[in-house]
């Protein structure tokens, strides 16, 4: 008992002088702007459960800063930092104001300490939504762009504190024999029971976790154009959607945009991981079909489509110069998104049907995703392409499937690439992929989306330290929420790779399929 | 006592050994290899932000490659890294001799680490820190220190006897001439790893000082280097030869001064097969093209391959800069700020932050504009290397110099139906130096030549003597090749010698420092 006192003491000191405890100054000057912190998360609508959304304010002269969070419903909490300007919020303290003012409002006052004294900035608010958002963020990091890869991987987030673990990461050092990538993770239903990524070059091939228990599988073969690419899980049966890809890629001389990602042909295929047959669902070769995204009911497969753009410019180009063809004519690729309805029993595909017709306004639509509830469906509309990451003119968009409108989401929006977009598995929150703070190096972003249908003002995850986006060299790829954390180990999804060569899926040609 | 008298005279003549030894490799890392040692720092990246650093994690020999890192930022100064580094190595001979109880002639012994060092180091060449590890540079003697002082503190420790010898005096007994012997093998390390690298590594510290000059902004020093080794023939001396020259405005006038005849640099890539070096220098060639965002491209696959240098993050600062992309500049500066012994780069370019008027008032960076493209087009399209490539389709330019470029490139690559074509707009005109001499030499073919430019016939006696005086060598492309050599001291500078002589060893091997297709992927 003695010891426990003793202990519990010692912690206590140590606790209490570990942590510097800011005063809200009562003497100072207002001024009329909002603090200009960093990020940026003035005015925003955040979960209930979000980690501290530290923040720096970058105010040449200031040497201290005090921060007071007051709830409108109830509780109070004090932060600040000293001459590095960058506020650590206790991480306790903040869950609890948080969970107290659920559905109801935060001020925020800022103030700082100038060279004249304390000064207010005009103070800020933040929303405290009803939903929480899964708790569960996992990406792929990887430097923002070009041809080559090395050191990369798949990692997950805890999005209530800022633990961050690797799901996988290939291998550390160069090796010739080892080097490999990893990308397109993708889990069933928010779950993480059954999830999925490829491993491309060596060790290659679909790593596939059903239950615990991680499955190598190569989805290729002579039937089929390449291996399988983007994919989506069904969301009730063991079912993947994959779109087949021949990709390259085309880098500017002279853009705004630095790199065009183009599809030389590409398909979409059935896996069922089951059986280990794979079906073309869509082979039309005169035609690029990418992106599959299942319903949630599993009634509808969405995909995008783009007919081949002709031009009297290239149209004498011969056939093996095709590559070139579609490099030049590469702003004339316009996707419009399509659906397929789905028979469960049967296992067939019915008749293609139009969903976002963006082609007859020389717009292009990529990555549909379909909110949990059905209604509404959420993709990135650009210029022209699909790959609508290295494009500055791509914004988010949904379609009100109920009400057949379409509309951006301007309050979650930029000027620069916002797209590669999930939802929560509640659909009130959305995560996507942005380059809008620097232009160059992806962060995700997340905005609420209201049930009248409308997205608010995004903000940047929370990190611990809020330079952490400034000195991460590394872009965000493909973030994707999940309610449970990855359970499979590193080490068991490394022996797969390296241990096994994979079981060859069998090709099954679907009896029918009308366009 | 008279015995005692002479020992104390011999003690007094006796030479400190490892003081010796000390000053020789000082003077090593600082005078003969500073530039390669700054150049390879340049090549490295360390911070003690810990995000920053972030991808040392897991990497093998990751602490020793950190702490040598570290280390090599003291490069910033040659006199003060090549401090460390004699410090390191004289340490690690001192505690060598000490740890094995050398004595008499066996002391020579204690050199031996080191000076299989200092000859590895020397032979690496590019080696040391082009696709490799940077930390091992000093890592590896800071390791060599680290293990025989604790060796020798295990030692001391146990034996009241092995006391530490002091390193001010000589060496522990022997004789007066195994003293003298041993400080002269001291120095004769040192002397063979000077042979080494220039015997067996010539163009390293040339390239190395040109880059060197290339950092401090000194393109005519540059170019002044490359032309008094202008018979070392190699591709990266080449390459900042004519990014100086770029740089300075005297493309069309002073290219083939230096022989282009490539010989094989010995680099290794990442897969440890031979490579012509291309990746040494891509992203500055870009950069000097006026090809910002080729520049970007490079810059980045350096830094997914290697991790972060320095290198990499001045040229993407640079391009950010050229580009207005003043967001990601400041980021880039961030980090920067996180290094050590970079502020003066910080200090520099960060008043050019979100003021494209002092963008456009630096010297480099006005010279990058001259030949910047109008229009867009794609790196795929073009052959390569872009910064050739580019200039070889060029069909339009912001700038005269954009022409020069574009001529220069097509009687450097001796196609010369496209420079002939490409000579239209300067009709009339008088050209630049090298242009004349490869229109003259083409107006044997092609009369017209002489009718649109009337001017180059002052210069045909020059012609007429070369070709005189290299008839007896046109028999054959290996009679060409087995003279070029010898006629390069007098032709040097003349075009005509490059077409005929100059750039005759066809590289056939591949760049395999390209990482090949296994290693691509969209990013």
């Amino acid at each position: 008992m003695g010891r426990t006192i003793v202990i519990a003491t010692l912690a206590a000191v140590l606790v209490s002088c570990g942590k510097h405890k800011y005063v809200v100054p009562t003497d100072f000057a207002q001024i009329d702007s909002i603090a200009p912190i960093y990020p940026d998360y003035t005015d925003i609508v955040v979960p209930p459960n979000i980690a501290p959304l530290n923040f720096a304010l970058p105010v040449t002269g200031a040497t201290e800063m005090a921060v007071l969070f007051e709830g409108e419903k109830e509780g109070k909490l004090v932060a600040g930092a000293g001459k590095e300007l960058k506020v650590d919020i206790d991480s306790a303290e903040w869950h609890r104001l948080l969970e107290q003012n659920r559905g109801a409002g935060i001020r925020v006052s800022i103030f700082a300490c100038m060279p004249q004294g304390w000064v207010r900035f005009q103070p800020h608010s933040l929303e405290v939504a009803e939903e929480d958002i899964d708790p569960y963020l996992s990406y792929r990091l990887i430097e923002p762009g070009y041809e080559l890869y090395r050191q990369v991987g798949l990692y997950q987030r805890n999005l209530t504190n800022f633990d961050e673990r690797p799901i996988y990461e290939n291998n550390r050092a160069y090796s010739d024999e080892h080097n490999h990538c990893v990308n397109c993770h993708n889990y069933q239903n928010y779950s993480t029971r059954q999830m999925l990524f490829h491993v491309r070059a060596n060790h290659g091939g679909t790593i596939i976790v059903r239950n615990g228990k991680a499955e190598k599988v190569q989805i290729k073969g002579d039937s089929i154009l390449t291996a399988g690419v983007y994919p989506s899980w069904h969301p009730k049966k063991n079912l993947i959607a994959f779109s087949t890809n021949k990709t390259g890629q085309a880098f500017h001389l002279y853009h705004n945009e630095k790199i065009e990602v183009l599809d030389e042909a590409s398909d979409l295929l059935l896996y069922n991981a089951d059986t280990h047959e794979v079906s073309r669902v869509l082979g039309d070769t005169t035609k690029f079909e990418t992106f599959p995204c299942w319903s949630p009911d599993g009634l509808w497969l969405y995909y995008c489509t783009a007919n081949e753009p002709q031009s009297a410019e290239t149209l004498n180009l011969p056939d093996s110069m095709a590559e070139m063809r579609r490099v030049l004519l590469y702003n004339k690729f316009h996707y419009d998104i399509r659906r397929l309805p789905y028979n469960e029993q049967t296992g067939l595909f019915g008749p293609s049907e139009m969903v976002v017709d963006c082609s007859s306004r020389e717009r292009s639509a990529s990555f549909p995703r379909v909110s949990p509830d059905g209604r509404y469906l959420l993709f990135a509309e650009g210029d022209y392409g699909q790959f609508h990451i290295w494009h500055k003119s791509s914004d988010l968009f949904v379609k009100d499937l109920q009400t057949d409108s379409i509309y951006p989401l301007t309050e979650a929006n930029s000027d620069d690439v916002d797209s590669y977009h999930t939802w929560s598995s509640n659909g009130r929150w959305i995560v996507f992929s942005s380059r809008r703070m620097d232009g160059n190096y992806t962060r995700p972003f997340i905005t609420y989306f209201d049930r009248q249908g409308h997205a608010h003002k995004a903000f940047c995850l929370p990190q611990h330290d809020p330079d952490h986006n400034i000195l991460l060299l590394k872009s965000y790829n493909v973030p994707e929420l999940t309610r449970d954390a990855v359970r499979i180990s590193e080490r068991e999804l490394r022996q797969c790779i390296y241990e096994t060569e994979g079981t060859m899926a069998t090709y099954h040609a679907l009896k029918r399929v009308t366009h | 006592m008279a015995k005692q008298e002479q020992r104390k005279r011999t003690e007094a003549v006796r030479l400190p050994v490892i003081v010796v030894f000390f000053t020789a490799t000082w003077l090593w890392a600082w005078l003969w290899m500073g530039d390669v040692m700054r150049v390879a720092r340049e090549s490295s990246f360390w911070s003690a932000e810990g995000l920053l650093m972030q991808f040392m994690d897991g990497r093998p020999w990751e602490a020793i490659s950190r702490a040598g890192r570290m280390l090599l930022t003291a490069y910033r100064w040659p006199w003060l890294g090549g401090l460390l580094m004699a410090v390191l190595l004289s340490k690690a001979t001192w505690l060598m001799g000490y740890c094995l109880r050398l004595r008499g002639w066996w002391q020579m012994l204690q050199f031996v680490p080191a000076g299989v060092w200092l000859c590895y180091v020397s032979y690496l060449g590019f080696n040391l820190y082009f696709e490799t590890e940077t930390g091992l540079i000093m890592g590896i003697p800071l390791l060599a220190v680290v293990v025989l002082l604790t060796v020798a503190l295990i030692i001391r420790s146990f034996s009241h006897t092995h006391r530490f010898p002091n390193p001010l005096k000589g060496t522990r007994g022997g004789t007066l001439v195994q003293n003298r012997v041993q400080s002269i093998v001291a120095v004769a390390i040192v002397a063979l790893a000077i042979g080494v690298s220039h015997w067996m590594r010539p163009y390293v510290r040339v390239t190395a000082r040109m880059q060197r000059q290339m950092l401090e902004q000194d393109w005519r020093g540059m170019a002044e280097t490359a032309r008094e080794n202008a018979e070392l023939s190699y591709r990266p001396i080449a390459a900042y030869y004519a990014i100086a020259l770029v740089m300075t405005g005297e493309q069309a006038t002073r290219l083939f001064d230096i022989r282009m005849d490539y010989d094989d640099p010995h680099i290794l890539g990442f897969n440890g097969t031979g490579s012509d070096a291309m990746n040494y220098y891509l992203m500055d060639c870009d950069l000097a093209a006026g090809l910002v965002q080729t520049a970007i491209h490079h810059a980045m696959e350096h830094m997914t391959m290697n991790g972060p240098t320095l290198r990499a993050l001045k040229t993407l600062t640079k391009c950010a800069l050229l580009t207005g992309e003043w967001v990601v500049a400041e980021k880039y500066l961030r980090i920067m700020e996180h290094v050590p012994f970079e502020g003066d780069f910080v200090a520099k370019y960060r008043p050019m932050l979100r003021r494209p008027d002092l963008v456009a008032q630096d010297a480099e960076f006005s010279r990058v504009r001259l030949t910047e493209p109008i229009h867009d087009n794609f790196e795929n399209l073009l052959t390569q290397p872009v910064f050739l490539g580019y200039n070889a389709a060029l069909n339009e330019g912001r700038s005269v110099n954009a022409l020069w470029n574009s001529l220069l490139v097509h009687i450097y690559t001796k196609t010369m139906p496209q420079f002939i074509a490409r000579c239209r707009p300067i009709q009339g005109a008088t050209p630049p130096q090298t242009i004349a001499e490869a229109l003259l030499l083409m107006s044997t073919k092609y009369p017209d030549v002489m009718k649109a430019f009337p001017g180059l016939n002052f210069n045909q006696g020059r012609l007429l003597t070369f070709m005189q005086e290299v008839r007896p060598y046109m028999g054959s492309h290996e009679l060409r090749a087995e003279h070029a050599r010898e006629l390069f001291p007098k032709w040097k500078g003349y075009y005509p010698y490059y077409y005929f002589f100059g750039n005759l060893k066809a590289t056939k091997r591949k760049d395999k420092s390209n990482v090949g297709s296994s290693n691509q992927g969209v990013n």
